[in-house]
């Protein structure tokens, strides 16, 4: 199922309260925040609204919360070869 | 001498806060990057819903009424109408918010 995936470039501040209000709706509480939403004519009509504060991508699978972050997350730059053997403790 | 509560003209001086009239060329830059990633946005809009076999009267007004980055006249990019000045423009810039509304259409004939 294919979606929108919106992220708020820029804030809100100062603009009318129906544009807040419509961020609010969306779920984009601060910059950068992003939503996977389903298309539909409501949702469209909503980023219609803001087309000026966000970045809307067409995905087809929506990220959960934690993919996100491991999607940011760096690379550690290691592996880990081989574990010590808990049995030499005991 | 630095920071955000320095002693300048401006800071010191009451009203002294002054707006170049005209825009500079990295302004100009950065406001066509802006409309060009709003032209996106919609096209993205326009897409998507097609694919799903629906269209929205919202975005097919836009479409119809509004010019694109490309369309638009470098006079309608970076001026706006205004009664109140003699030639009957001012830079957008002046306008309250310019970097996040949409000001692309002008009275016809100004």
């Amino acid at each position: 199922m294919p979606y929108f995936r919106i992220t708020l470039l820029r804030s809100s501040i100062g603009l009318p309260r129906k544009t807040t209000a419509t961020l609010h709706a969306l779920g984009l509480r601060k910059r950068m925040a992003t939503k996977y939403l389903p298309i539909t004519p409501s949702i469209a009509g909503q980023i219609m609204r803001i087309k000026e504060l966000v970045d809307v991508k067409e995905v087809d699978e929506a990220m959960t919360k934690q993919q996100i972050r491991d999607a940011r997350r760096p690379d550690p730059g290691f592996y880990v070869e081989k574990r010590a053997t808990t049995g030499m403790m005991v | 001498m630095f920071g955000p509560f320095r002693l300048t003209t401006p800071l010191s001086g009451g009203l002294l806060w002054k707006i170049p009239w005209r825009l500079s060329r990295h302004q100009k830059y950065r406001h066509r990057e802006r409309l060009r990633r709003i032209d996106l946005v919609i096209s993205t809009l326009d897409t998507a819903l097609a694919r799903q076999g629906q269209t929205m009267k919202k975005v097919e007004r836009w479409k119809a009424d509004m010019p694109t980055e490309q369309e638009m006249l470098p006079k309608d990019k970076y001026t706006v109408f205004d009664r109140k000045i003699k030639t009957y423009r001012k830079g957008i810039h002046k306008v309250p918010k310019w970097t996040r509304v949409s000001q692309r259409l002008n009275p016809p004939g100004f």
